[in-house]
């Protein structure tokens, strides 16, 4: 009985349309829904059984919307309350949450939006969920050690080929079709956030001590951190370099880890 | 019964809700509040800021560790991962103990991030009392368990809210943390009397109180955690004092949070309401014997 109990209350505070249009949908149907909810739940003269489920219906929608508002700031933004408000709806019916932290109720929101209507009028919108969702997740990823330009000197230059680097655990690479960081910095800043000019935009993400940054890359940059990303050996990340850039590569990916050394995005040995 | 583990569950004082707006104050003024309640949840997360603040505050105050999603009354199983997360996060933070709710949260494998009441039944005691015995074995401590702010009642409750608690409490051998707020909301959205509540909650399960404000909508009272403190949750507080015992007062504030200064101020409000509570309760008593003396003599 408990478990019926908790599967009708399920079913109808999560209804997207609300309780009274759940059942008033179910009696078209021939459901059994209304008298399940009479024998279940008590009503008086102040709240009858579905208006007293119905404060728990829009507390859910409301608690979940208040949080994914905070988690994608510019992409609410962009697509207006009204267009996230629906937006979330349709989410929640397809990802409702499933992990006891409410702050990953909005992980699969970059995915729905790029298949969702809401696309099609903004189109940026799925890649500035992505970028968004890399902020949020960089900002509370694991903390690590990061490897330093003395751990690395120590390397012999015999093992360097064989050499395989990790990223720090904040760091998240996002290659998209829009600079969505300046999106993301309107929102910020409370100025008017509209869709871009496409531009191919590749971004790194990453926490320093407890504060998130980003940085554009070039398309070099960002294939050698992919391929370090993916366990690549030094050798196999240099001869991936050379493919984009034969006669330079060696050089550049030489300076671009100087730079990764000095933001931190290189996990060191713990 | 014999009560609690000395230090089981130490007297902190008054304590407020550390919420992230007050982050920064707390860490840079270091107020002079007794103790700090967080949000588990908040926390279980595998590094950056939170977990830094944390570790910081922990350094100069007394924490409580307080869940909203242990889930003790759903019929989903008890999460593994979520408890194993938990118990890591007090083994770093060594809290003064840990607490959550007497609700469920979620079934088929979904949360609804919500705290929902439970039907008091025979059932439901029996599912809730096997799954604390299992959460405390867990964590290899006894918890508190919280009533909620609840806007509906079911059929299938045979008993009242109060000889629930009372009897998962003696039954699980865990501890109840008594949110008078709740009780008063509770009690107008369902008509049961407050003295009725207080009296029929054991006094030797009683380890901590909640304070917070809620919000009138008419028909029924909501639990928003948005208000201050209202005269007569106080004045219910007072009586809670008196029954139960100067125990450790937590103010929580979530929604609309105010200056950290307006926060502190309802927590000395509160230590000053259980002061004259006790004082009140024991002029009583003398009075009373006083009384009783005349009579005999």
């Amino acid at each position: 009985m408990l478990a019926e109990t908790q599967r009708l209350l399920w079913r109808l505070i999560t209804a997207p349309e609300g309780v009274a249009a759940a059942l008033a949908g179910d009696d078209t149907r021939g459901g059994g829904l209304r008298a399940a909810l009479t024998r279940s739940v008590r009503g008086d003269d102040r709240l009858d059984a579905a208006q007293r489920v119905d404060i728990y219906a829009n507390m859910y929608f409301f608690r979940i919307l208040d949080v994914l508002k905070e988690d994608y700031p510019a992409t609410l933004a962009l697509l207006g309350e009204v267009g996230f408000h629906n937006l979330i709806t349709d989410y929640l019916l397809a990802h409702p949450p499933a992990h006891f932290s409410v702050r990953e109720a909005g992980r699969h929101v970059p995915e729905f939006l790029a298949a969702h209507a809401a696309a099609d009028a903004h189109p940026c919108a799925p890649d500035l969920a992505r970028y968004e969702r890399a902020l949020n997740d960089a900002f509370d990823a694991a903390d690590a050690p990061v490897l330093t330009a003395a751990a690395l000197a120590a390397v012999a230059p015999e093992a360097w080929p064989e050499l395989r680097f990790a990223l720090h655990p904040s760091v998240r690479l996002i290659e998209c079709g829009w600079p969505v960081d300046a999106l993301r910095a309107a929102a910020d800043r409370g100025e008017t956030v509209a869709d871009l000019l496409s531009a191919p935009t590749r971004l790194c993400v990453w926490r320093h001590e407890l504060a998130v940054f980003h940085r554009h890359l070039d398309a070099l940059e960002f294939v050698a951190l992919a391929d370090v990303e993916r366990g690549a050996t030094f050798a196999e990340v240099c001869a991936a370099a050379s493919e984009l850039n034969a006669a330079d590569a060696s050089r550049q990916v030489a300076d671009a880890l100087v730079g990764w050394l000095e933001r931190g995005w290189l996990r060191g040995d713990s | 019964m014999a009560g609690f583990a000395s230090g089981e569950f130490p007297a902190l004082g008054y304590g407020v809700g550390l919420r992230p707006p007050h982050y920064g104050h707390v860490l840079e003024t270091r107020p002079t509040v007794d103790w700090f309640e967080v949000i588990s949840e908040n926390f279980l997360v595998a590094g950056g800021r939170p977990l830094d603040v944390l570790t910081r505050v922990r350094a100069d105050y007394p924490i409580v560790l307080h869940g909203v999603s242990l889930s003790i009354g759903s019929v989903d199983p008890l999460d593994r991962d979520y408890l194993a997360r938990l118990r890591a996060l007090a083994e770093r933070i060594e809290p003064a103990w840990i607490s959550d709710h007497l609700c469920w949260s979620g079934v088929g494998g979904h949360m609804v991030h919500d705290l929902l009441p439970l039907p008091y039944s025979e059932e439901a005691l029996a599912h809730v009392a096997e799954r604390v015995a299992r959460v405390q074995d867990a964590l290899r401590r006894r918890i508190a368990l919280e009533n909620v702010s609840s806007y509906l009642r079911f059929g299938e409750s045979a008993l009242s809210e109060w000889d629930f608690l009372a009897a998962l409490a003696a039954r699980a051998d865990c501890a109840i943390l008594l949110d008078v707020n709740n009780v008063y909301v509770s009690a107008f959205n369902h008509r049961f009397d407050v003295g009725d509540y207080l009296s029929g909650v054991p006094v030797e399960r009683v380890a901590q109180f909640h304070l917070a404000g809620h919000s009138d909508h008419g028909t029924h009272l909501l639990d928003t955690h948005d208000h201050p403190v209202c005269d007569e949750v106080w004045a219910l507080y007072a009586r809670a004092v008196q029954r139960f015992g100067t125990l450790p007062t937590l103010i929580e504030w979530d929604d609309h949070i105010p200056a950290f200064d307006t926060l502190h101020a309802e927590a000395r409000r509160a230590c000053a309401v259980a002061a004259r509570a006790r004082r009140d309760d024991d002029a009583g008593r003398n009075a009373a014997a006083a009384v009783a003396a005349d009579h005999r003599a």
